[in-house]
C-alpha cells in the first residue's frame, strides 16, 4: 500500500518540479542582491542549500564587502568536502573518469590538502595521505579500500574526521619514492596496474593540467627515449608513427621514466616499488623496434620545455629533468599549466561551465596570478571563482 | 680510397646485427636439398680436389645446361669457359676468376647477371640471388674466414642548395602563406585543428592566429615535393575530412585535395631556393646507394627448398631465389603491390601471391623427411584480423598441408599429419594473453618435425605454445595442393600485411638456426659514410650509419659510428653534440633521434677498423624524394671544436579563444549534492535506513551532471523517489513534530490541515528559503501545495487512518522534489 502510494505521488512530485524548474529557467540572475547572490555561493560551494540563519550571516557579509568571508562560512558546511570536493576528485581517481567511485586514498587526500590549505602544489609529490580518525572504521590498508569504504557507508563528516600521515608509513614506500597523488592505491590500482605505466602520465597530465595527449602532441621533439615497444612501422607503414605515434611519445616517454620502478601487482593488491630495478613492464616488446630506447633507470627528462608545449611554462628554477616520480610531480605542478589547470577545474565546477569571454578569462589568469603568490591554496581558488559566478 | 675490413669476432660489438653473423663467413655448410637440375651426364675427369667436388656439385651442375651459363661459356665457346662441361676441374680454373667466396654476392659472376646479363628467368636479381646461394653453398665447403665487408669511401659531395620556410606567414606578398594555404586551413580545419574547437585537436595549424597556423603548418608542408606535403596527402590518400568544394554537388576528396596541393604550390613557387644554412656544421652529403652495401648477413640456409626475398619492385611475379629446381615462382594478383626496401603488401581488399604447378616441389622434398619449416619476416597491418592467411599450401578452406595464419595478437598454424585432420586441424594457436603477434615487421617461424609437431618462433623465440597433438606422418598429404602468401586458394581468407621474406625447408630449423637468420635481418642496408674529416681534421674521418629502407615511407637509420678508413689515425678527443639528419638540404623535421647526443670520442674507447659506436638508438627518417634521390647529411651542434649556437625558436604563443556561446548561469544539484540537500532541508540523517536504500537504489539515476540542458525526465522520477522517502522518514519520525510545529498528524485531514500553513510554511522557509528574489514565489508554490492538498484530502468519510500523514509527505515530497531545490 504504501508503495503504491508512493509512486503516484512520485508522478505528481515529478510534475511539479518539473514545472518549477522550467520556471527557475526563465529567471535573470542579474538582478541578484545579496541574499540571492548568499545563496548562490553557498549552492556552488557547499552543493547544498544553507539554513536560514546562514544565508542572513554571508547576506550580510557580501553586502558589507565581505565576499570571501561568506565563501569561507559556505566552506565551513561539512558537504564542502563530503559533497563538492569529493565529486571534484572521484573521476580523477579512475580511468573511466566517473564520478560513482567510492571515497578512496586519492579522494581524501586531496579533500584534506584543501581543507588545510596544504600548499596544493605538492600534490604530485608530497609524503602525504590522509586517512579518517573515525572509531570503528577498518584500519588503514596498503591492498584495499575497506577504511575508505567505510567512511563513505557511514557518511562520516570528512572535515572533522581527516587526519594528516605519510605514505611512507603506511604504504611502506620509501620517502623519495612517494609521489603526492600518484603512489596513493587507488591511482596506482587505477593507473600503474599492467599495462607500460603510460597511464599514470596521460591520466596525471589530463587531471592536473587539463590536457590528454591530443593537446600535447608536437613531432618536432626528439624520439631518443622512445621505447622499444613502439612500433615504428606499425602495420608496415611507417608514415603512421611519424605522423602520429611519434607525436605523443617524443614527451611521455621520456617523462613517464620516472615511473620506471613502479607497478601494481593485481595479486596482492598493492602498489609495487623496486627501487633501482626497472619494472619488466618498461621492456615488453622489445622486438618491435630493436634501436628503441631500453629503460635502465628512472630518469626523467622533459622534452615540453621545448617545442610547442612551452607554452605550459615550466618553473625556470627547476633544472628539467631528474629521477623519479617525486621530482618529476614537482617539475609538473610547479608549472603555470598546472595552475591554470586547477583553477579552471574549479572554475568549471562552481560556475557550472568553462571561462567563455574576455572577462571570464581574466578572472582565470587573476585568480591563478594569487594562487600562485598565496602558496597554493586551493580553498581560495574556489572561493574566488564562487564569488565571480555568484552573481550581481 | 678503399678499406678492406676483415670482419673478426672483435667486430661484433662494433658493428652490430649486420656483421654479427659475419665471424662463421659464409658457414652455410650444406649443400641445397633436392638439386634436381637437369645437368648433363658427366663424363669428364673427376675432381681432382675437394673443393673442386663442391664448385661441381653446387655451382658448376646448376649452370653448365644449355638454358643457362652452359650455353656461351662452355668448351671452345665464350671465354671464361666457367661452365664446360667436358672437364669440370678446367671449368672450376675459370670460375675461380669470376667468383668472390669470401663475399659471394660481390662475385663478377652475380654483378654480371644481376646487372641484366642473361638472366633466365624475368627477374634479373633474382638470377643473381641463385647464383648467390649456390656459391654460398660451393664456399662453405671450404671457407673458413670472415665474411669481408669492404668500406667503400663515397664520393664527396657538398650539401645542396633547398627552399626553406619564409620566416613570418606574410612573406612573399601573394605567394605568403596566410595568402595561399591559410586559408583553406582556417575555413575547413578549424573544426579540429584549432585551440578553439569544442575537441581541439594539435597541431593548431588551423589557429584564428595565423602566426600560431604558420608555426604548426611547416611540418605539413613538404617543399621540395608539395604533393608529399601532409596536407594534400591527407586528403588524396587518406580521405580525412574533406570539403564541398565550390561548384560541386558532394564532398570530394580529388577536388579538395587538388585546391590544397594548387595552394601548397602556389606558397612554394612564392619561396626563392636558399643556400643550406650556412651557420650549420655540416658532413658531406650521400644518397643511400653511394653507401657500401651491407650485405652478407650470414642466414642458415641449409635446407631451404623455397625462398622468395621480393626483390623485384615490379611486375606480378615473386621468384624462388632458393635456387632449387623447380623454381616456386608466385604471381602477385589483387590488392597486393611492392614495398620499397624488398616486400610486397596485401592489402584490405585482399591479395595473394600464389605458386603454380610447382608447389608439388614442397610436397616431393618434405614428405620424404617428414619435417619442415616456414620462415616469414612478416608485418601484419593491423592486430585485428582473424582468420587472416599469411602462408598456406592447401586446397580450400577445407584441406590443407599446412598454413600460417593470424588471428588477432595470436597465430594460428595447421598442419596435416597422421595426428590431425585433412584440414591440419585442430590448430595450434598461440597463447592469448602472450600477444604473440603485433602489428609490426615479425620474424616468425612454423617448424614441424615428427616429435614435437608443430612450434612456432617469433623474434628468434620458442613461443612455448606445446602441439597438444604431437607429430605425426606426413604420409597424408596431398600433392595437389598449391602454395600461396596472403590468402586461401578460395580467395576468403584474405590477410593484409606486408611480407619481406618467406622460405620453406625441408627440416625443422632449431632454435639456433632460427635465432641467426632472425639476427640477420631483413632487407637492403648500406653503411653510409658521412665525411666528417675536415670538420675533426682527422684523416678519412666518417660518422658512419647502417641505413636501410624501413618501409615505402622511410629509411632506418642506426648504429651511428666514428670511423676512420685510415688504420693509423687517432681521434685525439672529439666532442660531438647535438647530431641531426639532413634529408634534401634541410634537416629532417621529425625523427632527430641523435640531437640530444652528447659524447666524445676518444682513443681509448676508438679502434681501429671497428671505430666508436656514438649511440645505441635507431631513428627512422620520414622517405621524400625516394632512395634514388634523397641526398643526406649530418650537421651538428658540436664536432670537435666546429659549433653551431642552436637558437631554439620560441614557442607560438596561443591565439585568444573564440568566446564561447553563453552558458545557463544556472545548474542542476546532482546526485550528492540532491541526497545530501534533501538531508539538510528535512533533518533526516543519511544514514536513515530507508533514505540509504533508496539513495542506493537511484543514485545512479540522479543527475550526474550539473548541466540544467541535460537533465531528463527519468532524473526527475529519481528525484521524486528520493524526496519522497526523505519525507516519509520525516513525516514518520518524532522529528515531525519540530519540523511541522502545531500539525496534527492524528487528526483527520480536514481537521488537521483547516490551517495549512501549519503543513506549507515550514516547508517554505527550509526548502525554498524565504527573501530570496531568484527562488519561487512563495504565493505560487502556496497556491500549489493549496491545491494539491485540497485534491487529497477530498476523501470524505472514507480516509484513511494516515491519510493526513500521507497529505503531509505528498506537500513535503512536492517541494522536495522541485526546481526550488534542485536548482542551484
Amino acid at each position: 500500500m504504501k508503495q503504491v502510494m508512493h509512486q503516484s505521488h512520485a508522478r505528481r512530485a515529478a510534475t511539479m518540479a518539473g514545472v518549477a524548474l522550467l520556471a527557475i529557467q526563465g529567471l535573470t540572475p542579474a538582478i541578484a542582491g545579496p541574499r540571492e547572490q548568499a545563496r548562490r555561493l553557498h549552492d556552488r560551494l557547499a552543493g547544498v542549500p544553507p539554513t536560514d540563519a546562514v544565508l542572513t550571516q554571508m547576506a550580510s557579509d557580501i553586502a558589507g564587502g565581505q565576499a570571501d568571508a561568506a565563501a569561507q562560512l559556505a566552506m565551513a558546511n561539512k558537504n564542502f568536502y563530503n559533497v563538492t570536493l569529493k565529486n571534484f576528485v572521484s573521476p580523477w581517481t579512475n580511468r573511466d573518469r566517473t564520478v560513482f567511485v567510492p571515497l578512496n586514498d586519492y579522494t581524501a587526500t586531496v579533500i584534506g590538502m584543501v581543507r588545510d590549505g596544504v600548499d596544493f602544489s605538492t600534490l604530485l609529490s608530497a609524503d602525504l595521505l590522509y586517512v579518517g580518525n573515525t572509531a570503528g572504521a577498518p584500519a588503514y590498508s596498503a591492498s584495499d579500500n575497506a577504511h575508505y569504504q567505510y567512511l563513505d557507508d557511514n557518511n562520516v563528516d570528512l572535515q572533522a574526521a581527516l587526519q594528516p600521515a605519510t605514505q611512507s608509513g603506511l604504504l611502506g614506500l620509501p620517502v623519495a619514492a612517494t609521489a603526492g597523488i600518484m603512489t596513493t592505491h587507488a591511482a596506482a590500482q587505477a593507473f600503474f596496474i599492467n599495462g607500460t605505466n603510460r597511464a599514470m602520465f596521460r591520466f596525471t597530465m589530463i587531471n592536473h593540467m587539463c590536457r590528454d595527449l591530443e593537446q600535447l602532441q608536437d613531432s618536432s621533439l626528439p624520439p631518443d627515449r622512445i621505447r622499444q615497444d613502439v612500433s615504428r612501422s606499425p602495420g608496415g607503414d611507417s608514415r603512421v608513427f611519424l605522423n602520429n605515434c611519434i607525436t605523443c611519445h617524443d614527451g611521455m616517454d621520456t617523462l613517464a621514466q620516472a615511473f620506471a620502478y613502479y607497478n601494481f601487482d593485481a595479486t596482492s593488491n598493492q602498489l609495487v616499488y623496486t627501487a633501482g630495478a626497472v619494472q619488466p613492464k618498461y621492456l615488453i616488446n622489445s622486438d618491435n623496434f630493436k634501436f628503441g630506447y631500453v629503460t635502465t633507470d628512472d630518469r626523467w627528462d622533459n622534452n615540453y620545455r621545448k617545442g610547442a608545449n612551452q607554452v605550459l611554462g615550466f618553473d625556470a628554477a627547476l633544472s628539467g629533468s631528474g629521477n623519479g616520480a617525486k621530482s618529476m610531480g614537482q617539475e609538473l605542478a610547479h608549472s603555470d599549466g598546472y595552475a591554470q589547470c586547477q583553477v579552471e577545474k574549479v572554475f568549471r565546477a562552481v560556475c557550472l561551465r568553462d571561462p567563455g569571454n574576455a572577462a571570464d578569462r581574466q578572472t582565470v589568469q587573476t585568480i591563478k596570478a594569487k594562487f600562485k603568490t598565496t602558496g597554493y591554496k586551493m580553498k581560495q581558488v574556489f572561493g574566488d571563482a564562487a564569488i565571480y559566478c555568484m552573481g550581481n | 680510397m678503399n678499406r678492406i675490413l676483415r670482419v673478426p669476432h672483435l667486430l661484433l660489438l662494433g658493428l652490430g646485427v649486420v656483421l654479427s653473423g659475419c665471424s662463421g663467413g659464409a658457414a652455410t655448410t650444406a649443400n641445397p636439398n633436392g638439386t634436381t637440375v637437369t645437368a648433363a651426364s658427366y663424363t669428364g675427369p673427376a675432381p681432382g680436389t675437394a673443393d673442386i667436388q663442391a664448385f661441381k656439385v653446387n655451382l658448376w651442375q646448376n649452370i653448365n645446361t644449355p638454358n643457362r651459363c652452359g650455353n656461351c661459356h662452355k668448351a671452345g665457346g665464350q671465354a671464361p669457359m666457367f661452365a664446360r662441361a667436358d672437364d669440370v676441374n678446367l671449368a672450376y680454373n675459370d670460375a675461380l676468376g669470376v667468383v668472390n667466396l669470401a663475399q659471394p654476392d660481390q662475385s663478377r659472376l652475380v654483378i654480371k647477371v644481376a646487372g641484366g646479363h642473361n638472366c633466365w628467368l624475368s627477374s634479373p636479381q633474382a638470377c643473381a640471388d641463385i647464383l648467390t646461394t649456390w656459391i654460398k653453398a660451393w664456399a662453405g665447403g671450404v671457407s673458413a674466414g670472415g665474411t669481408q665487408i669492404q668500406l667503400q669511401a663515397p664520393v664527396v659531395k657538398n650539401v645542396g642548395n633547398t627552399k626553406t620556410f619564409p620566416a613570418t606567414a606574410n612573406d612573399n606578398g601573394a605567394a605568403a602563406f596566410a595568402q595561399t594555404v591559410y586559408p583553406l586551413l582556417s575555413q575547413f580545419c578549424s573544426r579540429c585543428h584549432s585551440a578553439n574547437a569544442t575537441t581541439p585537436q594539435t597541431p593548431y595549424f588551423a589557429s584564428s592566429d595565423v602566426k600560431e597556423a604558420y608555426a604548426n603548418a611547416q611540418a605539413k608542408i613538404n617543399l621540395d615535393t608539395p604533393d608529399l606535403s601532409r596536407f594534400y596527402v591527407r586528403l588524396h590518400d587518406e580521405s580525412h575530412n574533406c570539403w564541398v568544394p565550390q561548384g560541386a554537388p558532394a564532398v570530394s576528396c580529388p577536388q579538395s585535395s587538388a585546391i590544397m596541393l594548387a595552394a601548397i604550390q602556389a606558397f612554394v613557387d612564392g619561396i626563392v631556393p636558399t643556400q643550406v644554412d650556412p651557420a650549420l656544421v655540416l658532413s658531406k652529403a650521400l644518397s643511400l646507394y653511394d653507401g657500401t652495401i651491407a650485405s652478407g648477413g650470414n642466414r642458415y640456409d641449409t635446407g631451404v627448398i623455397a625462398k622468395w626475398q621480393f626483390k623485384e619492385g615490379t611486375g606480378a611475379v615473386a621468384d624462388d631465389t632458393s635456387g632449387v629446381d623447380p623454381a616456386l615462382n608466385l604471381t602477385l594478383a589483387g590488392d597486393t603491390s611492392w614495398v620499397g626496401g624488398w616486400g610486397v603488401r596485401f592489402g584490405p581488399n585482399g591479395g595473394e601471391a600464389r605458386g603454380g604447378a610447382a608447389s608439388r616441389k614442397l610436397y616431393d622434398l618434405i614428405k620424404g623427411g617428414g619435417e619442415y619449416s616456414v620462415e616469414l619476416w612478416a608485418a601484419p597491418a593491423n592486430v585485428t584480423q582473424e582468420d587472416a592467411f599469411m602462408a598456406s599450401y592447401s586446397g580450400g578452406t577445407s584441406a590443407r598441408n599446412f598454413t600460417m595464419a593470424q588471428r588477432a595478437y595470436q597465430y594460428e598454424m595447421y598442419s596435416r599429419s597422421s595426428a590431425t585432420d585433412a584440414n591440419g586441424a585442430p590448430a595450434l594457436l598461440t597463447k592469448d594473453t602472450d600477444r604473440d603477434a603485433q602489428a609490426s615487421l615479425q620474424h616468425v617461424v612454423l617448424t614441424y618435425d615428427p616429435v614435437n609437431g608443430r612450434r612456432l618462433y617469433v623474434n628468434g623465440n620458442y613461443t612455448g605454445d606445446l602441439d597438444a597433438q604431437k607429430g605425426g606422418t606426413v604420409g597424408n598429404w596431398d600433392d595437389t595442393f598449391v602454395f600461396l602468401l596472403g590468402n586461401e586458394t578460395s580467395g576468403n581468407r584474405k590477410w593484409q600485411g606486408t611480407i619481406r621474406f618467406a622460405a620453406v625447408y625441408s627440416k625443422a630449423l632449431t632454435q639456433e638456426q632460427i635465432q641467426q637468420n632472425f639476427a640477420a635481418g631483413v632487407g637492403e642496408r648500406y653503411f653510409l659514410l658521412f665525411n666528417v674529416s675536415a670538420l675533426t681534421g682527422v684523416s678519412q674521418a666518417y660518422v658512419m650509419f647502417e641505413v636501410s629502407r624501413y618501409d615505402n615511407y622511410s629509411y632506418l637509420f642506426a648504429k651511428p659510428t666514428f670511423i676512420s678508413l685510415d688504420p693509423a689515425a687517432k681521434p685525439g678527443s672529439i666532442a660531438i653534440k647535438g647530431m641531426r639528419i639532413g634529408v634534401n638540404g634541410a634537416e629532417a623535421k621529425v625523427g632527430q633521434a641523435y640531437a640530444p647526443l652528447d659524447t666524445t670520442v676518444t682513443d681509448a674507447n676508438y679502434t681501429a677498423g671497428v671505430g666508436q659506436r656514438l649511440s645505441a638508438i635507431g631513428t627512422v627518417i620520414a622517405l621524400e624524394k625516394g632512395p634514388d634521390s634523397d641526398l643526406f647529411f649530418l650537421s651538428f651542434d658540436q664536432i670537435g671544436s666546429q659549433t653551431h649556437v642552436r637558437t631554439e625558436p620560441a614557442a607560438p604563443q596561443p591565439a585568444t579563444p573564440a568566446d564561447k556561446p553563453e552558458a545557463s548561469q544556472l545548474g542542476v544539484r546532482v546526485f550528492s549534492e540532491i541526497n545530501a540537500s534533501m538531508a539538510a532541508i528535512t533533518g533526516v540523517s543519511l544514514n536513515d535506513p530507508g533514505v540509504k536504500s533508496t539513495y542506493t537504489l537511484v543514485e545512479q539515476q540522479l543527475p550526474g551532471v550539473s548541466t540544467v540542458e541535460s537533465f531528463v525526465a527519468a532524473q526527475q522520477v529519481g528525484v521524486a523517489q528520493l524526496a519522497i522517502q526523505y519525507c516519509d522518514s520525516l513525516v514518520e519520525s518524532p522529528q515531525a513534530a519540530t519540523f511541522f510545529p502545531g500539525l496534527n498528524f492524528a487528526a483527520a485531514p480536514a481537521t488537521a490541515f483547516a490551517d495549512t500553513t501549519l503543513l506549507i510554511d515550514p516547508l517554505l522557509a527550509k526548502a525554498v528559503g524565504t527573501n530570496i528574489a531568484t527562488q519561487p514565489a512563495d504565493t505560487d508554490v502556496r497556491a500549489e501545495l493549496n491545491s494539491l492538498v485540497t485534491r487529497l484530502a477530498s476523501c470524505g468519510a472514507g480516509c484513511a487512518a494516515d491519510r493526513t500523514k500521507t497529505i503531509a509527505k505528498a506537500a513535503c515530497a512536492t517541494v522536495l522534489g522541485s526546481g526550488a531545490v534542485l536548482i542551484k
